[in-house]
């Protein structure tokens, strides 16, 4: 045991110590510099102690205003209309192939964007999508550093195929369980590495991802952060079942409007973060025989449409099959309607190889 | 090397609804240096002195004495001409024909320059067209020449067709900068200030000979100060949105909107002259679409620019809010000079209706500054309006126009109209 003591009070404290035990003073020399944004991005995902430096925003090259497409300033206002440009952070795009995007948004009410969004796709459509959407707890402390952490740790989780275990379904459910429930533990070891030890009010964050594989579509979800699929013409589906009070007053019969619109429709029993319970995602499959829509999304939008019926109306009115244009037509439906809470819509355009022969999909499972 | 800075006063919260913009933007100027000793190419001066037959013996005593007195305050190497205005303008020094029509200062040419002034006589009439004409061929006969400044005096009206000194002006204006200065109280005010606000200049009355040199030392020192030779405001105003106005309003109310000229079709430049270490103040409104609560947007960038550099920027912007808290407080400083640029037009109209014989407006306009000067703590204006009318009730703005009024007074008020004072911490 080392004899340093602490300046303000003259306790002994271990050398490593950031805050003195006895009197609370905070102990400078042991607190790493903080990083640059350049050092965390090359570190990512991000491991850095974040709590101190705001999450390096993803990388868009060209700022183009949101309102008239004009140039942004470097004053970070358009100069063609003047409409202020959100930060890199408040306000991302990702669409890593033509068939796959998503938009990740402040909304109008929230003055920080703290959902975040990671995004997989190889260049032949339909071949493989990663959809990670994860939505910071907004009474959290840096929710917005820990959600984008865990973001982009679930995609790296889920860069390489899912296995196909030993090649019957069973084996190869339980391998996908596997993986994604490892995916969601990296995303939460991501979150709780940007917290603050000693904060009283760690970052916690959703959890939803999809994974389509052909016409193979995995889903994992923890908190209420939700995975739809929306076939063309046909009943759509909510895939993922929220952890949350709404959801336990659903199964004890009271309606989805009355539930979710309740005093307690936010309130979310299950999350990631370091006072999390078990990370134990909630699993499903199911196998796509149809053209249609992949939808990963937080509850800034589902807030406006939640049902399937609902979701697919907003699709449709939307006009377009192109799936950066229809993320933003969502998420200016959802900012339109209020934007009361911070908007992120992923999607992915599947169209079947060969044409539909079953028009009800079958479920494999549903953990 | 001169650094800018730019500081901005608005309430940035608009009502739903709302559509105006108002801010003062504050642009101060340190390390300008000394006016042709930059390496941005050499300054100039010119000395234009009424030699009419108006001109009495004392007055034209005393303003040799301010012309020579002017010549010491000249850094040497920097160019410089005398001319001697009457019904035409003489080039008293250098005395050449053709060629440069500007020598650089050293001790040999302010000994000789200062001899010419000397020799000035009193003689014939008043053709103020000419003197600017000439002034300008000489600037523009010294190429090295890029700082162009004069200064000129005279005691009486302007006595030529209608017109001719107003296409002078216009031919000087954006050439060179002019400070004016009239002597006694036979000379126009509106028409001499004319010339100073095309020219970028000041405009004041000398009552009396004595003060003649002290004034001339002033302001060619203060023109020596100036080390940056050019500047522009440049205002960018959103697609879609009017420029309103833009006034400097510190230290005087000096109105630029017409003098906008495009750099880019969302961009306008609004010359400011030569800059010394000083702070400037200007008002700019701007007029956008109304867009929904909660929105933020950029109503104008409000720059400083040298030659095609930017050197400073203030953000001026538009934020709807539902909080008539935030959205009903009018700023400090945009209040401030509002008042003072009205306390300006005041005087002007105030004193104009008294002339044209319509005492009820006179008194009513001048009650009006009178109240403007006191709320708006201009006490110069106050103490200036005090020779002019008899105040009954400050706040109320009740005045009665005073029987006798010296005639210099009634100019003095009038030249220092548009003088302001900053607010009052």
């Amino acid at each position: 045991m080392s004899t340093t003591t602490c300046p303000a009070c003259g306790t002994a404290v271990p050398p490593e110590a950031r805050f003195c035990e006895s009197c609370g003073a905070a102990l400078g020399g042991a607190a790493p510099a903080a990083p640059t944004a350049a050092e965390i991005d090359e570190l990512a995902p991000i491991s850095a102690p974040t709590y101190r430096t705001p999450a390096a925003p993803p990388p868009t090259p060209v700022r183009t205003c949101l309102t008239c497409q004009g140039p942004v300033g470097e004053d970070g206002y358009c100069e063609v209309c003047g409409a202020k440009a959100p930060s890199e952070r408040d306000h991302f795009r990702e669409d890593p192939a033509p068939w796959v995007a998503g938009v990740c948004d402040r909304g109008i009410r929230h003055h920080r964007n703290e959902d975040a969004m990671a995004l997989l796709a190889s260049a032949t459509p339909g071949e493989r999508a990663v959809l990670v959407v994860l939505d910071g707890v907004s009474n959290s402390i840096d929710s917005d550093v820990g959600s984008l952490a865990g973001a982009r740790a679930a995609r790296e989780a889920l860069r390489t195929p899912l296995p196909r275990g030993m090649g019957t379904p069973e084996g190869r459910s339980a391998a996908v369980t596997k993986v994604l429930t490892d995916a969601a533990v990296a995303a939460n070891e991501a979150v709780i590495e940007t917290t603050d030890p000693a904060s009283s009010n760690p970052a916690s964050a959703t959890y939803a991802v999809a994974v389509l594989e052909g016409s193979a579509l995995a889903h994992a979800n923890i908190g209420d952060s939700r995975v739809y699929w929306l076939p063309d013409g046909a009943p759509g589906r909510q895939l993922s079942v929220d952890d949350s009070a709404a959801q336990m007053q659903i199964e004890a019969g009271m309606s989805r409007e009355e539930a979710e619109s309740g005093p307690q429709a936010h309130a979310i029993t299950r999350w990631l973060g370091r006072d999390a319970p078990e990370i134990e995602p909630r699993l499903g499959a199911l196998e796509l025989d149809a053209p249609g829509w992949v939808v990963v999304c937080s509850d800034g939008l589902w807030n406006y449409a939640s049902t399937p019926e609902a979701l697919a109306a907003q699709v449709t009115a939307a006009g377009t099959v192109v799936p950066s244009e229809l993320a933003l037509a969502l998420v200016a439906f959802a900012n339109a309607q209020g934007g009361q809470d911070n908007i992120t819509v992923a999607l992915a355009r599947f169209e079947p190889a060969a044409p539909a022969t079953t028009p009800t999909p079958q479920e494999e499972s549903h953990g | 090397m001169a650094e800018f800075t730019a500081a901005v006063y608005q309430n940035e919260f608009l009502p739903d609804g709302g559509t105006d913009v108002n801010a003062i933007v504050t642009v101060s100027c340190t390390g300008a240096g000394t006016a042709g000793q930059t390496g941005a190419g050499s300054a100039g001066e010119i000395i234009i002195v009424d030699t009419s037959g108006s001109m009495g013996p004392q007055t034209m005593a005393a303003a040799k004495q301010a012309a020579q007195a002017a010549l010491a305050e000249i850094v040497d190497g920097t160019y410089f001409a005398v001319i001697a205005g009457s019904d035409r303008a003489m080039l008293a020094y250098p005395q050449v024909s053709s060629g440069p029509g500007m020598v650089p200062m050293d001790a040999s040419s302010r000994e000789a320059a200062s001899r010419a002034i000397a020799n000035f006589h009193g003689s014939g009439g008043t053709a103020i067209s000419t003197w600017l004409d000439l002034a300008g061929t000489l600037f523009a006969s010294v190429a090295e020449v890029t700082q162009r400044h004069a200064i000129l005096l005279t005691d009486g009206e302007n006595r030529e067709q209608p017109g001719s000194l107003d296409a002078a002006i216009k031919r000087a204006t954006g050439y060179f900068q002019c400070d004016c200065r009239g002597a006694g109280t036979d000379w126009q005010v509106d028409e001499v200030r004319r010339i100073s606000q095309a020219l970028l200049g000041t405009v004041d009355i000398i009552p009396t000979p004595d003060q003649m040199q002290a004034q001339f030392e002033e302001i060619m020192r203060a023109s020596m100060s100036r080390g940056v030779a050019d500047a522009q405001l440049r205002i960018w105003a959103p697609q879609g949105s009017q420029v309103l106005f833009v006034r400097q309003v510190s230290p005087s109310v000096e109105d630029l909107t017409a003098r906008r000229t495009e750099v880019n079709a969302l961009t306008g430049a609004y010359p400011t002259g030569a800059w010394s270490d000083e702070s400037r103040d200007y008002h700019v409104a701007v007029r956008v679409a109304a867009k929904a609560i909660g929105q933020e947007q950029l109503a104008a960038r409000v720059q400083l620019a040298v030659g095609d550099q930017v050197m400073a920027q203030g953000l001026v912007k538009a934020t709807w809010s539902g909080d008539s808290g935030l959205t009903a407080r009018i700023d400090q400083q945009v209040a401030h000079y509002t008042g003072q640029t009205e306390l300006a037009a005041m005087i002007q109209e105030g004193l104009q209706a008294k002339a044209s014989g319509d005492e009820a407006t006179a008194t009513t306009k001048l009650g009006r500054a009178v109240q403007l000067a006191a709320e708006t703590g201009n006490d110069e204006a106050t103490s200036k309006l005090r020779k002019v009318v008899d105040i009954d009730d400050e706040k109320e703005g009740t005045v009665r126009l005073k029987r006798a009024v010296d005639k210099a007074d009634e100019m003095a008020l009038d030249t220092a109209s548009t003088k302001t004072t900053r607010i009052k911490k």
